[in-house]
């Protein structure tokens, strides 16, 4: 008897023109990706090679102009506006520029995601508390993202993004606004957290220190995938 | 998301700009306090009105007067609306007093002169009636202070009111019971015409009625209505005042028809419903007319409201992408921007219609202590010395607070149905 395993995401044929002023710009040119359950995955590529807008789709924060994505075998094209919104909220996210809500305290931002998908207050200030702890920032849980270094504000993000238990965690250059001692300890968490909580991650990044770390590793030039390798 | 937790980060949006949201809140206070002073201004100018028309005004009288005009116009200065060749004359109470349910009427001899006392001298009105019937009618304004009036009149007596005898209201008098005081007027029927003078001795000096009615007054001189017809050499009455069994609606109907009736429809026959009525419909003309100035200042608020919002959409359109990209819903989104109007409405309103209700108590003691300082026979001086006590009904309370809200609410459905249709990729590459 053979079983079919759903891969946590899978595109086929990806495509995603952008119009740039009035010249389009092939930023995706039919990209073919499987990731699979507590998979630990590094997109590398130069700049402009179509790493972020495949992460983007991948996220359900864009749409494609042709092919599909599939998360857990569900046809993200399908889905409406709402549905996309219940998508995302399990999904995590890590953007390069941390994304943290200003004024609202590290706490804050990791319970307005769980606030977002309406859990109670004192169950949000309970798991944000734990998660905070998980990441090394217990002690700064009341502090706004202006009071933290650049490491403590990508943690906050990180812990923001398990918030909701995502299916898989999206990373965007998490390492590529802060030093490298800083960078290290965020890896060391990022890998720490595919290893013992089997979280399937996906890394877009320049950093040679992560790549050496992920499990697999894709490489992409001009919209397309051109090497693909199991570390 | 809950409806608490859209509320408590809108309100952490507002608290983040407290100048801005300060400012954008003060639009919808001077709005909404515009209309909260100007209606209970109005609204308490109305109730003591109708409370002094009341007072002077029996409510079981019917006021007669050439002419045919029903308005309260016909009530004027001059009595004089219908054909100028019909005069009402004082004898005429006797016709008047054989309608069925009429209890008396009484004839009013009104004529401007001055009155001179050793102290000034002032332009008045002089009234002539018959004090017994008068005060029969008026029982509870036509009643003496000081002194008595008589009830068999001597012709040499005088009854004054309040006004008259302390026009400053400040216990400086300028004439008291048992002074004397000249009366002067002109005789228009000499030719060429004469001011002709008699000195007379004040035996009562009424106590304050306030305000205004078509009954006794605070700024009349009182003198038997015989003396009245021999000093003006006339027999033509400037009103007559009907009291009827009972102020039932019917009564006044019927009393007013066969009124009219016996005068060839050539009087005007107005009873204080009626009066009350007409004053009650043009202070809803008037509450309508500053309630729609005043809400113009709030529509302006509204504009100051949607263009701050679309600001703030333009800076925040980052952090709706970060809500997005976490899952946030479009419609949580437009939830959010609307409870920060909701926020500022509800702010706004209610500085407003507290400060407008102080606004309203400063304006009325303004208006309410101008009186007294003008001299008798001033118009002014009877409605000057009213105290206005500002009221605020239920309706203008929450209708103000709804409309604050509402009009905060309106003009920030654009750019929060704009902040909601954001792309979230795009939003989250704004810069």
């Amino acid at each position: 008897m053979m079983s079919v395993t759903i891969s946590i995401v899978e595109t086929i044929n990806l495509r995603k023109t952008y119009m740039l002023g009035k010249v389009p710009v092939n930023a995706l040119q039919g990209v073919n990706l499987k990731v699979e359950k507590g998979d630990f995955l590094a997109i590398l590529g130069p700049s402009g090679s179509g790493k972020s807008t495949l992460l983007n789709m991948i996220g359900a924060l864009d749409k494609p102009t042709e092919g599909k994505v599939f998360i857990e075998g569900v046809d993200v094209s399908t889905l409406k506006d709402n549905e996309l919104a219940d998508l995302r909220r399990r999904i995590g996210f890590v953007f390069q520029f941390f994304n943290l809500i200003p004024r609202l305290t590290a706490k804050g931002n990791v319970e307005l995601t769980m606030a977002i998908l309406g859990l109670g207050k004192s169950e949000r200030r309970k798991r944000a508390e734990e998660l905070l702890e998980t990441v090394g920032l217990k002690e700064r849980a009341n502090h706004k993202p202006a009071e933290l270094s650049g490491g403590e504000r990508q943690r906050v993000a990180i812990a923001r993004a398990l918030a909701n238990n995502p299916k898989f965690l999206l990373m965007d250059e998490p390492t590529g606004n802060i030093d490298s001692k800083t960078a290290n300890e965020v890896i060391e968490l990022v890998k720490r957290l595919n290893e013992e909580k089997g979280v399937t991650i996906i890394i877009v990044t320049h950093d040679q220190q992560i790549t050496s770390q992920t499990k697999r590793t894709v490489q992409m030039l001009d919209g397309l995938i051109i090497q693909e390798q199991v570390n | 998301m809950k409806v608490s937790d859209v509320f408590s980060y809108a309100f952490s949006a507002i608290k983040l700009r407290k100048l801005r949201a300060g400012l954008t809140t003060l639009g919808v206070v001077i709005g909404i306090a515009a209309i909260v002073a100007l209606l209970s201004i109005s609204e308490g100018l109305q109730d003591t009105i109708t409370e002094q028309l009341q007072t002077g005004f029996a409510t079981d009288t019917l006021i007669v007067s050439p002419g045919t005009s029903t308005g309260v116009g016909a009530m004027g200065q001059g009595g004089q609306m219908g054909p100028v060749d019909f005069h009402l004359l004082v004898n005429d109470t006797q016709a008047i007093d054989d309608i069925e349910n009429v209890t008396m009427s009484v004839a009013i001899v009104q004529k401007p002169c001055y009155i001179k006392s050793d102290k000034r001298e002032f332009m008045i009105y002089v009234v002539g009636v018959d004090f017994v019937k008068y005060a029969n009618i008026y029982s509870s304004t036509f009643v003496a202070e000081s002194g008595e009036i008589p009830s068999n009149p001597e012709n040499e007596t005088v009854v004054v009111g309040k006004r008259v005898s302390d026009p400053w209201d400040n216990g400086t008098l300028f004439c008291d019971v048992n002074h004397a005081v000249e009366i002067i007027w002109t005789n228009g029927t000499a030719r060429p015409p004469t001011n002709e003078t008699c000195t007379r001795h004040i035996t009562a000096v009424l106590k304050e009625i306030g305000g205004f009615g078509i009954g006794p007054s605070d700024n009349r001189v009182y003198i038997p209505i015989s003396q009245a017809q021999s000093f003006f050499r006339t027999d033509e009455c400037y009103m007559i005042i009907v009291k009827l069994e009972n102020d039932d609606e019917a009564t006044i109907e019927s009393v007013s028809e066969a009124i009219r009736e016996a005068f060839s429809g050539q009087v005007s026959v107005t009873s204080s419903t009626a009066v009350l009525d007409i004053v009650s419909s043009i202070f809803s003309t008037v509450e309508l007319f500053l309630g729609g100035i005043a809400a113009i200042s709030l529509l302006v608020a509204g504009i100051g409201i949607m263009n701050i919002m679309i600001v703030s959409l333009m800076e925040r359109t980052r952090e709706i992408g970060i809500l997005k990209a976490l899952g946030m819903k479009s419609r949580t989104v437009l939830l959010i921007f609307l409870s920060e109007a909701v926020i500022v409405g509800l702010m706004g309103a209610a500085i407003g219609i507290a400060s407008g209700w102080g606004l309203a108590h400063v304006v009325a003691r303004i208006f309410g202590g101008g009186g007294g300082i003008m001299p008798p026979g001033n118009q002014a001086a009877a409605a000057g010395g009213m105290t206005i006590t500002p009221v605020l009904t239920p309706t203008v309370f929450l209708g103000s607070f709804a409309f604050g809200v509402i009009v905060s609410v309106i003009f920030a459905l654009y750019p929060a149905w704009r902040a909601s249709k954001l792309k979230p990729v795009e939003a989250l590459r704004y810069e």
